[in-house]
């Protein structure tokens, strides 16, 4: 398995959150794919700082609440 | 299993056929006269064409089972696989012409120093496709 990466994220608790909104309509929003909005809630891809944005946008919230840095995977 | 993986695989089976039957067709031209095959022009022309008609058939078919998946342009996460399965694919293909060039420099067969460069081309593009399945699994 590879390597974790260090960001973690809160997205698939924000997306339940928010009318338990689908991965295909956020994956609309952000303007990606299903499968990469999979892959980044499973921690298998880190966006990048856009898409980042948009995925905190999209919620309501800042980047810092979507998104958060894991000392111990860096 | 994503549009993309599955057209990854797809063209990994289409490389892998075609470059199957250039090669078998190699190997039996070398082993009847005795010596490396000089490179067969049509048969090249023949193995790119097989490559073409086999994809538009085998990546309608699943595009037809993928809805709207098919559609899609690639996004940052597939243009980051793309480019990385592209970097190293192209390592493959550095390897195969210094191993043609070394093989050139001792055996100086001009014939085979052809065929081991078409080879690492076969074989880069195979490892492409092989990458990027790694990298949507295993993550980028």
């Amino acid at each position: 398995m590879a390597k974790r990466p260090p960001i973690t994220n809160r997205v698939r608790e924000l997306r339940e959150a928010h009318g338990q909104m689908s991965q295909a309509a956020l994956a609309e929003i952000i303007g990606v794919t299903r499968q990469t909005v999979i892959a980044i809630e499973q921690g298998r891809y880190s966006p990048s700082l856009e898409s980042a944005f948009r995925i905190a946008r999209a919620f309501g919230v800042g980047v810092e609440d979507a998104f958060g840095w894991d000392d111990q995977a860096a | 299993m994503s549009f993309r993986e599955k057209s990854a695989w797809a063209m990994i089976f289409i490389l892998f056929s075609a470059g199957a039957y250039y090669f078998n067709k190699i190997i039996g031209i070398s082993h009847a006269l005795g010596e490396t095959a000089p490179p067969i022009i049509s048969l090249v022309i023949s193995y790119v064409i097989l490559i073409v008609i086999a994809s538009i058939i085998i990546m309608a078919a699943i595009a037809g089972t993928s809805g709207r998946e098919a559609n899609q342009p690639a996004d940052e996460r597939d243009r980051l696989i793309i480019d990385k399965a592209g970097h190293w694919s192209g390592y493959i293909l550095a390897a195969g012409a210094l191993a043609g060039i070394f093989n050139y420099s001792v055996l100086h067969d001009g014939n085979l120093l052809f065929h081991i460069v078409f080879a690492s081309l076969m074989l880069s593009q195979i490892g492409e496709y092989v990458f990027q399945i790694i990298l949507y699994r295993r993550g980028v």
